[in-house]
This record gives structure tokens, C-alpha cells and sequence, in this order.
């Protein structure tokens, strides 16, 4: 068994997290339900590769994420940043034994709970919290509709316990989140008081335990001062855990698009994009750029009625595209026990990055393209393209049909329904991948497949994102159901899902954009931009090392590039 | 933690409302502040809309967990936060004296008189008390042994400030000694080479000096010693676990017997390295009932630690990196980056490794060396927030400490210096200052009362009779502070009352500047919100 520790940084990496781990503590409830589909028992899918047992000081055992969660100050809600599962004994916690002179005590108001921890409490004394069962329709329906609207912060929506190191508020920095909206601001964040020192250390309590850790999956929240704290995160983790790799998801919400109708304000977006990727790209091994300006009406949310204004929706559906992408690092088949019959392709972190990004071409920013859901097999007669056809980007400004003989990419496939609308058995999804990429008149130089029998279940705490087209099991419906327009978890139990990582050509437009962005706005002659970066703590040469590592990335892909505007 | 100060951000304020908003900020930071002042200060406990607890006597801590939102109250809490990164005190009494500098300002201007005018008397003032400091300060000789009475009172003074007196007491022993440990000659002290560690324990508070290393990690391997007496301790940055190194960059997954090879390949030279540190376990345990210890900054992995745990070594992985260094000056040797010239010079010594178990918390104590200089206070509480606020009061005597050392000396307390400074200010400065600046220097002269003021106000005395009582023995030639039990003067000398020098020099530099720019407030607007930390 190989580790993977889970490293989220800031507001939109937290909702995607707090969703993956929704996802995770669900498979884990079904494993352990006696009335669960039978999918659900038998997953091989190791979760101690991404759970840690542990047990409290009173000696009740646990099982939690490998997480290091990191946020501004008050973006809890109603959690304590300790987690439920090590919280002290309420015994002698008001008394101060340290000081015997006057105490005043400042009680700010109390948050509001949301239902599912109200709902927590009245089940005590269980520790991992699988699946609640419901206590009655009316109910649940009460907190799907009270999450559609009231979401704020994503512990509003989390159900899962997490360790007491798990969680982190960066304190006495005096920012709000709006104004935490930079790459400089961020990088005075990490090293100021003790505050990276403390983020280090959570780390390593982490990394201490795994024997073998496979990898860190790091998820950042990259529209704004967080990019600039995962840089200096991501130098030490470099320092300290040099073979470790880092597997770098950048995300960002759709709003964040929204706001740049100044030509300062296009600058400024401009520029803090620039040296957010130029700057985290090299401190990692892969990276994959996700997050869409208008989720909503993308080709990705075909079968989704998604509302890019809401946070809890956007990052339910990345969080899915993510769980698939990682199924294979958790595949039991390394050894001789492999069965077939439930998971093949499996491939630990390492090798995804090498297989990506260490071929001859060395490019290491992937693709992100998703299903959801992933359309059923075709029988054979009818063009088998379906799964692979259905594949739509999640990453931003990415070109269509580019033809790229060197693309390298990795599908991985679960819970896929057969034409009869039955699950489909593993080896059958192979052989419609495979006769997809035989029909397909683009084929990749190389392609890693990875298939899991088992589906993404869409527990309670689930936004309703889905078309009226898709069904309980996440079949596509000829006819849509009639009513509402769109379905959420009471109506959808679980769904196929495809995901992919791509190294292509197609990502040119995306590093072009951010090379001449830094060109126009941060190097050239008179560069409108070159105070504000010096006020991110760029000089001159800083900059043009980053235009150099963004310039390089593009070479790697277009070794004899149209120059366009190096006109300085 | 929300303890909100002031309404939000106002850019476009005229000037004089912007002065008047930049007054009120910081008398509403000082109010917030105040009450935490001195032994007889307040400890504030704040209560988070989660319910996390935190305790505070330190304007430090409080103003890191309060939300502020205002830019000027921001710009002063950056100011007094860089008083504690520089000096490790004092925080408080920056604040407190930015509001008084503020506040006493504010009588001049509503009069009509123009800020500029204070700003200079305020820059006139501060030369003149920097230079009165000097003469004021107490020299304290260090020499090869410095005075430990000395060292002690200033920790005490200072440790009373955030603990209760036995409690502060107990402290004081172990910091002055923690300090003294990681001291060496005509060397900067380093307190990083003082761990502080803490364990959480439902009944005990108790607080203690380990002359040695507690690290918060234990061995994995279940066959390995829990305890070991006469170590020899190898303290090593190798990687010790099996892993994909970077040569096998481009490397397919197709040829499965060539990936079998290199698995292989890389396993014997992990196993290699392991044999090397066996190797030097035989030679120096051999005929002896010595034992050895590995402490390792990289992973060991489970085959690793079976071939170690055979040879009944105990080995421990990921140790933080500063602990390398700890170790080295703990138990002696030197820490090594590579096992190929393994002799038995580059291993330390620890008379007795243990360890504690609590939960899944572990711990690892390596006691009992010879000569040590890195050493270890571990704290015991009964919660987080209790742990929280001892450890920041260690870290204050700590500092109080190292600083005493480096300044060489010290400065009487008890509000003694503040009235002394007032009094040079007053009786003999503002004199031979040349027109209105001198009110300028006499706003900057009572500003400084607002110490021995609020040290008397939190005592529950009457500010007035306290002020008057201590002027009046300063003008008669006596050097005293204030009773907080009685409201009498004393002398803190004898009381054994000192602060630091650098402290309060820092006090004196920095809030000025502050002031100054929040008078000045036309900079302030344009610094408004993207302000770096001062430094
Ligand atoms: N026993 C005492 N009697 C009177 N004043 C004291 C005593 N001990 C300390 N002080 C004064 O208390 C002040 C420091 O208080 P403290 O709460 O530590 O604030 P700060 O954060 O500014 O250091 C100093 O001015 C010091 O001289
Ligand atoms: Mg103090």
C-alpha cells in the first residue's frame, strides 16, 4: 500500500476537498452497509491510501483523511478547527488554571449549524461517519434545499470528521477574502509569524507516518493570494521530500472571471495568472489547470445544470472529475491478489507523472477532460466512440481537435453501464475503450486505461447539479423526467464517470496566453504592470526568469513557434 | 475570532475626518488592549463562533486572533507584531502608547494646531529619549558567566506578566537554564536550539527542563526497544526507503522484467545503505551492553526498519529537520548527509532513550547527555489553549533572557522609566526646543504616562494620586515605579522589577513613526490597504 497525503489550499480548493471526501466517507459507509448494492462491497479500492487510522486520547479509534487543509481565518463556519473526532473534555475548559488575576471572556456569536451536523449529533458515538441512514424524506428534503441556497462555507456541507492537525487558519493576517486577491499577498502569508513553520510541521505529521508514501495530491485554489502561499509550500515540501511527487491540481471557481471588466483590473487578473502558473509549475511534477469561466454552459455540462454563481455546485462536479482521476493510484492489483473483475490499470502517482510528463517530450501540464456522467457502452455496431467523444475539458482555454501525434493521456472509467443500461464488466469497458481509440482518426501516441466496477455515489449532502436526462444510476433517459430541471442526490444515487489527464498540443493556448500576458504587461519597454509586480515582490530579473520557464514550457510543445510578439 | 474594532475602510473620507478616523482607530485599539497590561492585567478569553478557545495575556496573541478590519488598526497591530518578532516584547505597551500618542494629539489639533508641527516635536522627543535611555539603562557585566540573579529577575518580571506567580516562578528556573544551555561564547544565541514541546494530559499542568532532545515521533516498528540506556545516536539525513529515483525518468511500463531489475537494483542499494549503519552498530556495541539509535531525517521504510529492528537498533524517520541540528549539539557527533565514511566520531551519546506513548501520540526523550547544548522545555496541560498560552509565555521568558544577555543590560520597570523619561522631557528638553514643536514634545512627554497610568488603573488605583505621587519623588531625585499593591512608589531595583533594554528602545523607535504617519494622513490614505509589514 502506498500513501497519498492531500494538501488544500484556500476557499475554492476547500469546497472541491470538502466534496471529495464526501465522496470518500460515502464509499466507505456503503463498503460497511448491509443493504448496499453489491458494487459498494467490493470496490478494491484501498482507501487506507488516503485515510490514516488513529485513535484519540481515550482511546477510541479512528479513521481519517491524510488532509492538511489550509484557509483564512473563520472559514470554518460552525467546525472547530480541532475537528469533532479530538476535541478536548468539556471538563475544566472554561476555568483559566493559569491565572488567578481578572478574566474577561469574549464570546463571539455562535454559527449557525447546518442540518447534517444537527442531524450528526442526534446519532453520538459514532466515529466514522458513513452513511446516516435517513431519517425520513421529508427531512432530507429539508437539507437539500436548505444547502442549495445556504451554503457559506463548505464545512456547511462536509460530512466527514477530520483529524486535529487536519485543518489550519492562517491567523494575523488581518485580510478578507476579497482582498486576499494576489500572488504578493499571499507569499507575505506563508512566511510571516510562524505560520509556514506550523503548515510544515501539520505536513510532516502526515508524511511521518506513511511507509511508503506514494505521492502528495496538492489542490490550490489559484485565483488569488493562495497561489502565492502554495509556492512557498510547495518549495519547502520540495526541500524536504525531494522524491516525493507532487501532483498540483490549481482550481478556481467560475466567479472569479467575472470581475475583471477594468482595464486595471484585466492587468492585474492578467498578471497574478502569469506568475501563479509560471511560478507553481515548476514545484510540482504535474499540473493540471482546472476550473472553466462558464462551467455552466460548457460541453462538460452536457447532463448538468449547473449555477457557475454557486461555489457548492462548480466544485462538485471538479471533485468528481478528480475522484476518478485518482482511482488508479488506490487500485488493489498491484500484487498477485489483482481481480480483475472489479479494477485494472492500476498506476501509483509516480508513475502517471512519468508516464505524462517524463516522455521524450517533457511537458507537465496535463489536460483535465471529464464525463459526468460517462454516457453507457455501445454495442459494437454503433460507433463505440461514446466514452471517449464524451470527454470535454474542465481546463481553461484549451483548443478543440488539435491534432497531436506525441499526446500521451491517461482515461480512467468507473461504474460504466452497459447498452442494457447493467453495469458493464471491466473487461468490456476496455474493449470499448480500445475500439474506441481504433475508430477514433486521432490517436494518441500513448494511452493508459484504468476501470473500476464501482460508481460514484451521490450521497445527501450533494447539490442538484444533475439534467432531468439522468436517471437513479446515472443512465442517460431518452425522455427527460418531467417537473423539475434538475436532480440531486434523492433522485440520483451514483453515476459512471470518465476522467482523463492529457499531454497535448491543445494546452498551447493556455501557456501562450500567460507568456504574452507577461510580456505585455510585465516585461516589455513602459509594461503597465511592472509596479504591480514589484509590489508582489518581482523584480526585473524575477520576472523575466518567469517569462523564461513560461516561454520554455511553450517550446516543449511547439518546437518552432510563430513568434509573435517578442518584439522588445 | 471575531472582536471587531471600528467600522471598515473609508477611502474617501476629507482629511480632517481621515485624521479623526485614524484617531479613533487607535484609541480603540488601545482600549481593547489596555486592560491585558502588567501583573495585574486581564486574560482574556476568547470564544470562537465554533467554539475554540483561546486564551490571551499577551497583545501579541490577542491582536493575531482579533479580525481587524480597520487599516489603521491594522497598520498599528502590524507595527506592534513586528515589536514582537524584533524584540519578543512589549506589544502591549506599543500599542497602548501609538492610542496615548494619538490621543494626546488630538487636544493639539482640534485647537487648531497643525499635525506637522507635533510630528516634529514628536521626532525631537524620541531622539532625546533614546539618548536619556542610555544614560538610564542599568550595564549589566556578562563576562564568561553571566549574573544568573539578574537574568532571572528580568525572566521573572516578564513571566509574571502572563502566569500566575508560582506558576511564573517555576518558569523562570527553566528558561534562564534553557537559555544558559544553548549559550556559547562569542556567539549569537540561537533560542531555536530550545525545543519546546508539549503533551496534552487530562489532569497535570506541569512544566519541565529536559537537558536533551523530546521528539514528537517514535519509532515504527514494533520489535524496537521502548527504552535504551548508554546510545550511541546516529543522526542522519538519508533516505532509507525505496523509491523511484529520478535516473528512471522516461522509463515504460511495457518491459515488466526490466521493471522487475530496476526494483530490484534500487532495493540492494537501499539495503547497502542499511548494512553500513549496521556495520558501525557492531563496531562500536560489540563486547558492550551499549545500544544505538538512529534519528533520521528521510523515511525508513518497513524492510529498512525489519533489518535495523534485527540488530536491535531503534531507528526513527522524518525528525524535523531543525531537530538535525539539535541533536548534534544534544548528544554530540555530527549529522550525516551519506552512510559511505561512517566512523564512530560522527555519533553522539545519550545515557537513556525512552518512549512515551499517549494515544496515538508519541514521544521520544533522549536524556541523559553528556554536556549539552540543545535542550528541550516540555509543557503539560490539560487543553490546547492552556498549552497555547504557557508556550507563549515561555517564548517571552525566553527572549527576556537572551535579550538581557545581549543588551548587556537592563532598564528599571514599574513604570520607572516612563516617568523618569517624562520628567527629562518636561524639566529639561522642552526648553531648548524653539516654538511650537515644544507642544509637540510635551504631547510625546505625557503620552509616556500611559504606562504607569494604566499599570495603576488595572490595579484598581487612582491614576491621578499615582501620577502625582511619582513625579513628585522623581523631581526629589529618587528612581521609583509604582506598588501595584499599594499605589506607593518603590524601587523597582530592589523589588527586583527590571524590562528589557532593547525592548523598550524598540517601543520608543517605532511608535513615533506610526503616529507620525497616522497625523500625517494623507501618506496613510495612499498606504491604505496593501501595506507590507513594517520592518
Ligand atoms: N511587578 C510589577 N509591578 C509593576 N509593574 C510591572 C511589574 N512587572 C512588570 N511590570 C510592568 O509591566 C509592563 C509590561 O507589561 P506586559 O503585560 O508584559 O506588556 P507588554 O506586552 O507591553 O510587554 C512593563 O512596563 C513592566 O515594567
Ligand atoms: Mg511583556
Amino acid at each position: 500500500m502506498r500513501e497519498i497525503v492531500t494538501i488544500q489550499a484556500g476557499g475554492f480548493a476547500n469546497f472541491v476537498g470538502s466534496h471529495f471526501w464526501n465522496f470518500q466517507d460515502e464509499l466507505l459507509g456503503l463498503a460497511e452497509d448491509p443493504n448496499s448494492d453489491q458494487v459498494f462491497k467490493t470496490q478494491y479500492l484501498n482507501m487506507d491510501v488516503l485515510y490514516r487510522a488513529g485513535e484519540t486520547q481515550q482511546g477510541i479509534p479512528t479513521y481519517t483523511p491524510r488532509l492538511v487543509s489550509v484557509d483564512l481565518q473563520g472559514s470554518l463556519g460552525s467546525v472547530s478547527s480541532r475537528g469533532t473526532l479530538y476535541s478536548e473534555m468539556p471538563s475544566g475548559t472554561s476555568n483559566v488554571i493559569t491565572w488567578t488575576g481578572n478574566v474577561s471572556t469574549h464570546v463571539s456569536a455562535p454559527h449557525k449549524k447546518n442540518f447534517l451536523h444537527d442531524q450528526e449529533e442526534q446519532k453520538s458515538g459514532i466515529v466514522n461517519g458513513g452513511k446516516g441512514e435517513p431519517c425520513g424524506e421529508i427531512q432530507d428534503r429539508d437539507i437539500v434545499n436548505s444547502l442549495e441556497d445556504g451554503v457559506q462555507y463548505w464545512t456547511d456541507f462536509s460530512k466527514v470528521h477530520f483529524h486535529a492537525q487536519s485543518l489550519y487558519e492562517l491567523s494575523g493576517l488581518w485580510v478578507d477574502g476579497q482582498e486576499f486577491d494576489n500572488y504578493g499577498i499571499g507569499r507575505d502569508a506563508f512566511s510571516g509569524c510562524v505560520r509556514g513553520e506550523d503548515m510544515n510541521e501539520r505536513l510532516r505529521f502526515f508524511v511521518e507516518e506513511c511507509d511508503h508514501i506514494q505521492g502528495i495530491q496538492f489542490i490550490v485554489d489559484d485565483s488569488g493570494g493562495f497561489s502565492g502561499l502554495a509556492a512557498d509550500y510547495l518549495e519547502n515540501i520540495a526541500d524536504e521530500y525531494s522524491n516525493t511527487p507532487v501532483l498540483l491540481y490549481t482550481v478556481r471557481p467560475p466567479s472569479v472571471y467575472a470581475n475583471s471588466r477594468s482595464k486595471k483590473q484585466t492587468i492585474f487578473n492578467d498578471l497574478h495568472n502569469a506568475v501563479s502558473f509560471s511560478r507553481l509549475s515548476p514545484l510540482c511534477k504535474l499540473i493540471v489547470p482546472i476550473g472553466l469561466p462558464c462551467l455552466s454552459k460548457s460541453k462538460a455540462s452536457a447532463f448538468l445544470q449547473i449555477k457557475d454563481e454557486k461555489t457548492y455546485h462548480c466544485s462538485a462536479a471538479y471533485a468528481a472529475a478528480l475522484h476518478s482521476i485518482g482511482l488508479p493510484f488506490r487500485m488493489e492489483s498491484l500484487g498477485p491478489t489483482a481481480d480483475l473483475r472489479y479494477v485494472s490499470g492500476a498506476i501509483d502517482v509516480n508513475g502517471m507523472v512519468q508516464m505524462l510528463a517524463g516522455q521524450a517530450r517533457q511537458n507537465m501540464v496535463a489536460i483535465l477532460d471529464a464525463a459526468i456522467p460517462a454516457p453507457p457502452l455501445m454495442s459494437r455496431k454503433q460507433c463505440c466512440y461514446s466514452i471517449l467523444g464524451n470527454l470535454h475539458p474542465l481546463t481553461p482555454e484549451v483548443a478543440e481537435d488539435m491534432e497531436d501525434l506525441q499526446a500521451v493521456e491517461s482515461v480512467s472509467v468507473h461504474g460504466a453501464l452497459g447498452s442494457d443500461g447493467l453495469r458493464a464488466a471491466v473487461g468490456d469497458v476496455r474493449d470499448s475503450v480500445d475500439a474506441a481509440y481504433e475508430l477514433s482518426p486521432t490517436r494518441p501516441r500513448f494511452s493508459h486505461l484504468s476501470v473500476a466496477l464501482c460508481p460514484l455515489p451521490i450521497s445527501l449532502p450533494f447539490p442538484s447539479i444533475f439534467a432531468n436526462s439522468v436517471g437513479q444510476h446515472g443512465e442517460l433517459l431518452d425522455n427527460p423526467v418531467p417537473g423539475s430541471t434538475s436532480r440531486g442526490s434523492l433522485d440520483v444515487h451514483s453515476i459512471p464517470v470518465a476522467a482523463r489527464l492529457r499531454s497535448s498540443t491543445a494546452v498551447l493556448p493556455f501557456l501562450e496566453k500567460r507568456l504574452e500576458n507577461l510580456r505585455r504587461f510585465g516585461i516589455q519597454q513602459g509594461a503597465p504592470g511592472v509596479e504591480l509586480l514589484k509590489s508582489w515582490g518581482f523584480g526585473k530579473d524575477e520576472v523575466e526568469d518567469m517569462g523564461e520557464t513560461l516561454s520554455n514550457m511553450v517550446k516543449t510543445l511547439d518546437p518552432h513557434p510563430y513568434e509573435s510578439s517578442d518584439s522588445d | 475570532m471575531s472582536l471587531k474594532v471600528l467600522n471598515p475602510n473609508a477611502e474617501v473620507l476629507n482629511k480632517s475626518a481621515a485624521l479623526h478616523m485614524n484617531i479613533n482607530a487607535a484609541k480603540g485599539l488601545q482600549d481593547v488592549l489596555k486592560t491585558n497590561l502588567g501583573p495585574k492585567g486581564t486574560i482574556k478569553m476568547l470564544v470562537g463562533g465554533a467554539g475554540d478557545i483561546k486564551l490571551t495575556k499577551d497583545g501579541n496573541t490577542l491582536l493575531k486572533e482579533m479580525q481587524i478590519q480597520n487599516p489603521t488598526a491594522i497598520m498599528i497591530a502590524r507595527t506592534a507584531v513586528a515589536q514582537d518578532d524584533v524584540s519578543g516584547d512589549g506589544t502591549t505597551s506599543t500599542v497602548i502608547f501609538i492610542g496615548e500618542l494619538m490621543k494626546q494629539s488630538e487636544r493639539y489639533i482640534d485647537e487648531g494646531m497643525h499635525p506637522r508641527v507635533l510630528v516634529d516635536g514628536f521626532e525631537i522627543a524620541k531622539r532625546a529619549t533614546l539618548q536619556f535611555l542610555e544614560k538610564f539603562k542599568t550595564p549589566v557585566v556578562m563576562g564568561d558567566e553571566p549574573d544568573k540573579e539578574i537574568l532571572k529577575m528580568v525572566a521573572r518580571t516578564t513571566l509574571r506578566t502572563k502566569l500566575y506567580e508560582a506558576l511564573a516562578d517555576q518558569l523562570t528556573d527553566i528558561v534562564t537554564n534553557a537559555v544558559l544551555c544553548v549559550r556559547k561564547p562569542e556567539e549569537a544565541i540561537d533560542l531555536f536550539m530550545v525545543e519546546i514541546m508539549h503533551m496534552r494530559h487530562k489532569f497535570d499542568v506541569d512544566t519541565r527542563l529536559v537537558e536533551g532532545l523530546v521528539l514528537d515521533h517514535g519509532s515504527r516498528h514494533p520489535d524496537m526497544k521502548r527504552r535504551a540506556e548508554n546510545c550511541h545516536v546516529l543522526t542522519c539525513n538519508v533516505s532509507l526507503e525505496y523509491e523511484k529515483s529520478e535516473i528512471n525518468a522516461g522509463f515504460f511500463y511495457s518491459d515488466a522484467t526490466q521493471r522487475e531489475a530496476m526494483v530490484a537494483a534500487e532495493r540492494r542499494q537501499v539495503d547497502e545503505r542499511v548494512r553500513k549503519i549496521i556495520e558501525l552498530k557492531n563496531k562500536v556495541c560489540s563486547g558492550n551492553d551499549d545500544n544505538f539509535v538512529v534519528i533520521n531525517q528521510k523515511g525508513i521504510d518497513p524492510p529498512s526498519l525489519d533489518l535495523l529492528a534485527r540488530e536491535g537498533i531503534i531507528a526513527l524517520r522524518r525528525a524535523k529537520r531543525r531537530n538535525m541540528e539539535r541533536l548534534v549539539l544534544a548528544c554530540g557527533g555530527e549529522a550525516v548527509n551519506s552512510v559511505d565514511d561512517l566512523t564512530p566520531d560522527c555519533l553522539g551519546w545519550a545515557g537513556l532513550v525512552y518512549e512515551h506513548i499517549l494515544g496515538e501520540e508519541k514521544y521520544t526523550f533522549v536524556e541523559n547527555v553528556k554536556n549539552p547544548h540543545s535542550c528541550t522545555i516540555l509543557i503539560k496541560g490539560p487543553n490546547d489553549h492552556t498549552i497555547a498560552q504557557i508556550k507563549d509565555a515561555v517564548r517571552d521568558g525566553l527572549r527576556a533572557v537572551k535579550n538581557t544577555i545581549e543588551d548587556e543590560s537592563v532598564v528599571l520597570g514599574a513604570g520607572a522609566f516612563d516617568v523618569a523619561a517624562r520628567q527629562y522631557l518636561m524639566n529639561e528638553v522642552k526648553k531648548t526646543v524653539q516654538g511650537r514643536a515644544q507642544l509637540g514634545v510635551e504631547a510625546f512627554a505625557d503620552a509616556l504616562l500611559v504606562v504607569p497610568k494604566t499599570l495603576a488603573e488595572n490595579s484598581g488605583l487612582d491614576t491621578q494620586d499615582v501620577i502625582i505621587a511619582l513625579t513628585g519623588e522623581h523631581d526629589r531625585g529618587n528612581v521609583v515605579g509604582l506598588n501595584q499593591h499599594t499605589g506607593e512608589p518603590i524601587d523597582p531595583q530592589m523589588e527586583g522589577i527590571f524590562d528589557n533594554y532593547s525592548v523598550k528602545r524598540q517601543i520608543i523607535n517605532s511608535a513615533p513613526v506610526i503616529a507620525s504617519q497616522l497625523l500625517l494622513v494623507d501618506e496613510v490614505i495612499r498606504a491604505g490597504r496593501n501595506m507590507r509589514k513594517p520592518t
